[in-house]
């Protein structure tokens, strides 16, 4: 048992570090926001603790904190930038951020290190720090996913008209997945950091975006289990994969290719879904979509044609 | 009697005007309404009657006019402020969430005015609240408390929006084609909930395509075509006025009568 | 100075004959494939591979490439993209399940061109085409260049006639604007889909084919970042406007060239974030935009 903890100690850290660059996506998603910043976070995390350990020798704690604390504002002034984006605008944008922070990175001189990274940050960072931070962030989220908050998410996600008219923030929540997205991705990238006592700009990159997304997307969007599920997968399948040979990566974007077809909730979905049903929840509905006249659809048709209802339904 | 006249309408709109894109949706309509009344916009198709409802509940912008809650001017307000003010609405189409339960939907109308603040709304238990339990008893949907909104037939599902529309306990109810799509007895109880509810003092705003339950349930009407204001009075008034009889009523009223 | 002028608009040719039809998708049905950086590459590779067993001119390569690209992307929109419509017709909420299946197709088509160049730059040195370099006046040319820019601008006029023009332009526009008025007038969207797709697929393959010749050569891995200047150019010209992608695309190319040659290579890429960001921040319906878009 021992024996086989500390052969696979680096993939057990993996796990839980990749678990926090998931949930960095996955947070914001919850509420509709289709935003890769946390990606971008990661990177300002990893490079901010490893500066921080290199230049002052502070504590891994303090390093991370800070790094932490730093993305979520940069996080919060971001949201304020993109406001008035979304959907597929903003996940563009956020691309762009990821992407532009590895070339600040690569150009960023001494302080970066430039293209080569910064290396030899040691800290007193241990694999139990890791996991009890993964542990603290499931639980305050696990908290999120009940009760009155709960509900509120579901409504900013589904239907933001609608939320506004009842009274919810809509906005500010937006704002605060944004910080919250930057603190889980900097604590990933600063945990990484100094665990592997090293940071390069190549980290960074669209595939750190992909393998996040991928995690999200494949375990389930709706919750920390799905990206703690998502995590093991990802960290786990390519040695798992070995076996399958040279094709391994064909069968990896086959695998997505599927997930995105068949499974739009991801795994946990696929699990809840199967539980209701055996829970005998009636699969829908006696549901009637359109109402007994069709002044509804017609009225849908004239507004997008834009024009005005000449007169009475005939 | 007087203490009930000189108290300012629970809401008063104002020369109304929404313009967008060419279009005058709404071009200088108004209303004044009391508490423990319940008022019936009345139109055609495309007469501006949900832009003004839109345009009332501040999910549009106003280019003309003034909103008053409670004689407070409002009309720069954002929307979530209405609702805190004890402003309720439902929509044309049915708007439930489809991840909730019945109930859970219900709850998210008095979530808003959960006790003890953020807090506490986070850690503490989810019980539903009176407002909760009262709501889904006076709307009858006590037995499917725990269903999914896909499980419903429409007419139900209609009837959850309006208990989550009571489960914050409004001051002012504004109701946008309730009855759509439901059957004639759900129409009916539709109608004596909303009278009920009058009596208890509720002010109520309601838009409505089936004139007969307008007639029934509405102590005043307002006739709006092409934004503008065409009759008003009393439900008999409005519809035996002859502009608002040919312009809408037409066929379907004659069949009716 | 010319010189870079002429190197700039070839680049920016390039990434236009690329961007043209992942533009129109995006604009008309909706569809933002992520997979057509890989199309790109594989439509060379392709390409690279028959011409080691049949010496080719370039214009046979070329339309290898176009065939290559148009079977890839076809498939794609049929075996991925329509699979996941068809389980989640709201286009709003699919968004992101058809940027997920782009991704998982482009990881497939790299995966496999990996494998079979081992990662490898590969070059069309059997081809028969031989460059050779002209002097207009007071610039030097060559023919490669002349090629892109001919293919490319030609292409993009021809496009931008059809849609303004043609029957089943004006209908791929009414899709565009109103999907379900669209059908209601009779158009068949999965049709005009499939067509659509086969478009940008064969542009994406004519691009492919062209850069290797232009470059000389070009690796597995030269699809994605093309991906990423490609969303630039479309959004900076503005989303589904054939004059946009054309300026944007221009746009870019300069901008780059320039970058490279007055400051250093590493803030290269850069230009192509930098301008996506500025752009949907200022600017988010790019320089040609509608004024209604799909979403916010």
């Amino acid at each position: 048992m021992i024996g086989w903890y500390e052969a696979n100690l680096v993939l057990i850290e993996a796990t839980f570090l990749n678990f926090l660059l998931a949930l960095s996506i996955q947070v914001p998603l919850r509420l509709g926001v289709f935003s890769f910043a946390g990606v971008g976070s990661y990177g300002l995390g990893a490079y901010t603790a490893a500066i921080l350990t290199l230049r002052y020798d502070v504590p891994a704690f303090v390093a991370i904190g800070a790094a932490v604390l730093l993305a979520a504002v940069v996080g919060y002034l971001f949201s304020l930038l993109v406001a008035r984006l979304n959907g597929l605008y903003l996940a563009m944008a956020t691309i762009a951020f990821v992407l532009i922070i590895a070339v600040l990175a690569t150009n960023g001189g001494e302080l970066t290190g430039g293209a080569n990274g910064l290396y030899g940050a040691l800290s007193d960072l241990t694999t139990g720090g890791v996991v009890a931070v993964c542990v603290v962030v499931a639980v305050l989220l696990a908290l999120t996913e009940r009760g009155p908050l709960r509900r509120r998410i579901e409504a900013v996600r589904e239907d933001p008209e609608l939320s506004l008219s009842m009274g919810i923030g809509v906005v500010p929540m937006r704002q605060m997945a944004f910080a919250v997205s930057g603190a889980l991705g900097a604590c990933a990238g600063a945990m990484n950091a100094l665990l592997r006592t090293t940071v390069s700009p190549e980290e960074i990159n669209f595939h750190l975006i992909v393998l996040a997304l991928t995690m999200v997307i494949i375990g389930g969007s709706r919750s920390w289990i799905g990206a703690f599920i998502g995590s093991v997968i990802f960290t786990w399948l390519p040695s798992m994969l070995a076996s399958a040979g040279r094709w391994q990566d064909v069968v990896y974007g086959v695998i997505i290719i599927l997930a995105a077809i068949f499974m739009p909730t991801g795994l946990l979905g696929l699990v809840q879904t199967l539980y209701q049903k055996l829970r005998g929840r009636r699969s829908a509905a006696v549901t009637a979509e359109a109402p007994a006249d069709d002044t509804a659809e017609e009225r849908a048709l004239l507004q997008a044609l834009g024009g005005e209802s000449r007169g009475g339904v005939q | 009697m007087t203490t009930t006249e000189t108290a300012p309408p629970v809401l008063e709109a104002e020369d109304v005007a929404v313009h967008y894109g060419g279009i005058k949706a709404v071009d200088g309509f108004g209303l004044r309404l009391p508490a423990g009344r319940i008022y019936g916009i009345l139109g055609p198709n495309g007469s501006g009657k949900s832009t003004f409802l839109a345009a009332v509940t501040r999910l549009v912008p106003l280019t003309r006019g003034r909103l008053l809650i409670d004689g407070e001017e409002y009309h720069t307000a954002p929307p979530t402020k209405l609702a805190r003010r004890g402003l309720a609405r439902t929509f044309q189409t049915v708007r439930l969430l489809p991840e909730l339960t019945v109930l859970q939907n219900v709850q998210l109308g008095a979530d808003l005015h959960a006790p003890g603040g953020r807090l506490r709304s986070w850690l503490g238990r989810d019980r539903p609240s009176e407002a909760v339990e009262e709501a889904i008893e006076r709307t009858g949907l006590g037995d499917v408390r725990d269903a999914w909104p896909t499980e419903l037939s429409y007419g139900m599902a209609r009837r959850v929006e309006i208990a989550r529309a009571l489960a914050s306990r409004p001051r002012l109810l504004l109701l946008d084609e309730p009855t759509a799509g439901m059957n004639h007895s759900e129409r009916q109880e539709v109608s004596e909930l909303m009278r009920k509810l009058r009596d208890e003092g509720l002010a109520q705003l309601i838009v409505e395509h089936d004139v007969q339950m307008m007639v029934d349930t509405c102590d005043h009407l307002v006739a709006m075509n092409s934004g503008t204001l065409v009759a008003e009075g009393s439900p008999q008034e409005v519809v035996s006025h002859p502009a608002v009889q040919e312009a809408y009523l037409g066929k379907r009223w004659r069949s009716h009568a | 100075m010319l010189e870079i002028l002429i190197n700039a608009v070839t680049l920016g040719s390039l990434y236009l004959l690329f961007a043209l039809g992942m533009s129109v998708a995006w604009g008309t049905i909706g569809i933002l494939n992520f997979a057509h950086g890989s199309t790109f590459m594989f439509s060379a590779m392709v390409a690279y591979f028959v011409v080691q067993t049949v010496t080719l001119p370039m214009w046979a390569m070329v339309l290898l490439g176009a065939a290559v690209g148009t079977v890839l992307s076809v498939l794609t929109q049929a075996l991925v993209f329509n699979l996941i419509l068809r389980r989640n017709p709201d286009l709003l909420k699919a968004e992101m399940q058809i940027v997920v299946g782009g991704i998982g197709t482009a990881s497939v088509l790299l995966a496999i061109a990996q494998h079979y160049t081992k990662s490898v730059p590969f070059g069309f040195s059997a081809s028969t085409f031989k460059v050779a370099t002209y002097q207009l006046g007071p610039v030097h040319i060559s023919n490669v260049q002349l090629v892109i820019l001919v293919a490319a601008l030609g292409l993009a006029g021809l496009a931008a006639w059809w849609l303004k023009s043609a029957r089943a332009g004006l209908a791929l526009r009414a899709i565009g604007v109103n999907p379900e008025v669209a059908s209601l007038m009779g158009v068949d969207r999965s049709r005009m889909a499939l067509g659509t797709m086969a478009a940008a697929g064969a542009l994406a393959g004519i691009a492919g084919v062209l850069l290797t010749y232009y470059l000389g050569s070009i690796a597995a891995e030269t699809g994605d970042s093309f991906l990423i200047s490609a969303f630039a150019a479309i959004i900076l010209g503005g989303i589904g406007s054939v004059a946009g992608v054309v300026t944007g695309s221009m746009i870019l190319a300069l901008a780059e060239t320039l970058v490279v040659t007055q400051l250093s290579g590493t803030w290269a890429s850069a230009v192509a974030f930098g301008l996506i960001f500025v752009v949907l921040l200022f600017l988010p319906r790019g320089i040609f935009g509608r004024k209604e878009v799909r979403r916010t």
